[in-house]
């Protein structure tokens, strides 16, 4: 029996201001994850997390202090999203060749509170700050706005489908229970919403939050005698394009197409041995509304300009054909950049799903993003 | 507002733009422009990366009228528009940028745009767009 399964999920309450800072928030959702696998924290003897923003902020040696973990492992895979979606990919690597037993993987981030937030993300890119930033380009509604508009020019997107999106998440994170928000959005309550940057309103836009997530990796073998159902990788795929994060949100020739996701779809489907029609459930990166439709097309999930109308039809509702952010995603949960996605994914394998639960769930797939990288998660129980 | 562009990957754009020029990087080795700024041409490497005045006419790809104060400076102007332009001489080129001479309800994807250069000695050497 080779391959790995993930033993162990944790995440810290959903919150935009946490009462602790980021590092307790890390280590506590660590802690959690490992209580949850049945594991002691000194077990753990590998770790793999994003490459670009936990590396500079919670990084991996302060996490093994606090666990007083032994790494025989470490790893760390471009960006954000991207990075913990995909991190199973070099866990699974570290197992099978025998370079660690149980593999951390984590994810934190303070923008609720951090002065700047989520904007000044962005001046790491000494161009955007040259060539964007003085026109008013500052901040991630706004780059997301453009492809928005420019996405209902040539493939017919409409309001309406931006607000069915919405709404479907608002439904399944109030189904789901315990995210940061507990309003009920309906039709008319997202076109009364304000404009954040149109065509983008507020319910368009992910939440802002302070928290962690955390995940535990084994073998196969040893996931059986875990405390909790083993939930099995059937498979990862990474992509990422050559395309600098300068350029990603305003150059190149179709910004309406993300190359990278389509690469690590066929990838992950194809050492999974499944069709896209095999997906019963799927946590994608729904940063903003347009992006998550996007993502929707390019996974294969349906044809370019039909994610807005398989949204209108209901089908990404918990019960709809495809199920789409069944806790209520990054616009409705919380905004820990897609580790809650992989937690949401497991949790439903597990049956754990509560009022969200996906009926007869037996596939699900997690799309992490950050441009240009892409990754998938494919799990199974 | 101004634009601190001392970096001297990024500032030649900004002296043409005060000369009245619109200039981007061009590689003399392959001859193809690139843009945004990087230290060797992104489609052959080659380390000599020069710059060339390309014809201001523009063609809106896409806006989005900004109604969020995402920081202190800007919070003061809402709303505004800030546009993305595809560069009519340079296919594949794209600029972020303002909007005069112009409102929300009249704009549309494609429309014709022109280049409005900066004076030769303003501080602010920020290239915008009208109507043409
Ligand atoms: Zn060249």
């Amino acid at each position: 029996m080779g391959g790995i399964a993930i033993t162990g999920i944790a995440e810290t309450t959903p919150t935009r201001r946490a009462d602790k800072g980021l590092h307790e928030l890390v280590v506590e959702a660590a802690l959690a994850a490992c209580a949850d696998a049945g594991i002691g924290p000194e077990e753990i003897d590998g770790i793999v997390t994003d490459g670009v923003v936990m590396p500079t902020t919670v990084p991996h040696d302060f996490v093994a202090a606090q666990l007083g973990a032994s790494r025989g492992f470490d790893a760390a895979l471009s960006y954000g999203g991207a990075g913990t979606t995909a991190a199973p990919m070099l866990a699974e690597m570290a197992i099978a060749s025998g370079r660690a037993t149980n593999v951390l993987c984590y994810f934190g981030v303070d923008w609720g509170t951090r002065t700047g937030g989520p904007y000044a993300f962005h001046d790491l890119y000494p161009a955007k700050l040259a060539y964007e930033k003085p026109y008013g380009f500052n901040a991630q509604p706004t780059y997301f706005a453009l492809w928005a508009r420019r996405y209902m020019h040539e493939l017919g997107l409409r309001e309406e489908h931006l607000a069915a999106l919405c709404v479907a998440q608002r439904e399944n994170a109030l189904a789901h229970g315990g995210g940061q928000t507990s309003a009920p959005l309906t039709r008319d309550d997202y076109f009364a919403s304000r404009m954040i940057a149109e065509p983008l309103r507020v319910p368009d836009c992910c939440l802002i939050s302070d928290g962690a997530g955390a995940f535990v990796m084994t073998s196969r073998e040893r996931a059986l005698d875990a405390p909790r159902p083993p939930v099995h990788v059937l498979a990862t795929g990474y992509a990422a394009e050559p395309t600098s994060g300068e350029d990603v949100f305003t150059q190149g020739p179709d910004l309406l197409t993300l190359p990278a996701v389509r690469a690590a779809a066929d990838q992950a489907l194809g050492r999974a041995g499944i069709g896209i029609g095999d997906v019963d459930f799927a946590e994608v990166y729904d940063c903003f509304s347009i992006s998550c439709l996007m993502q929707i097309e390019d996974l294969g999930f349906c044809a370019k300009g039909e994610a807005g109308p398989l949204a209108l039809a209901g089908e990404t509702r918990i019960g709809g054909r495809l199920p789409v952010n069944t806790h209520g995603g990054l616009m409705s949960y919380s905004y820990l950049l897609g580790v809650e996605h992989v937690i949401e994914a497991v949790r439903q394998l597990r049956g754990d799903g509560g009022g969200a639960q996906v009926a007869g769930a037996e596939i699900g797939l997690v799309g992490g993003l950050s441009p240009p990288d892409y990754g998938v998660l494919v799990l199974g129980r | 507002m101004s634009v601190d562009a001392d970096d001297p990957r990024f500032r030649p754009f900004f002296d043409a733009a005060r000369d009245g020029r619109l200039a981007f990087p061009w590689c003399p080795a392959c001859e193809r422009f690139h843009w945004y700024p990087m230290p060797r041409c992104p489609h052959c490497r080659a380390g000599e990366v020069a710059w060339r005045d390309v014809d201001g006419a523009a063609r809106l790809y896409s806006w989005s009228v900004v109604r969020h104060g995402f920081d202190e400076a800007w919070a003061a102007h809402l709303p505004y528009i800030v546009a993305l332009v595809d560069i009519e001489a340079v296919p594949g080129i794209r600029l972020i940028t303002n909007l005069v001479e112009t409102a929300p309800d009249a704009l549309a994807i494609d429309l014709p745009l022109a280049a409005v250069l900066p004076p030769a000695d303003s501080a602010d050497a920020r290239v915008l767009f009208r109507p043409r």
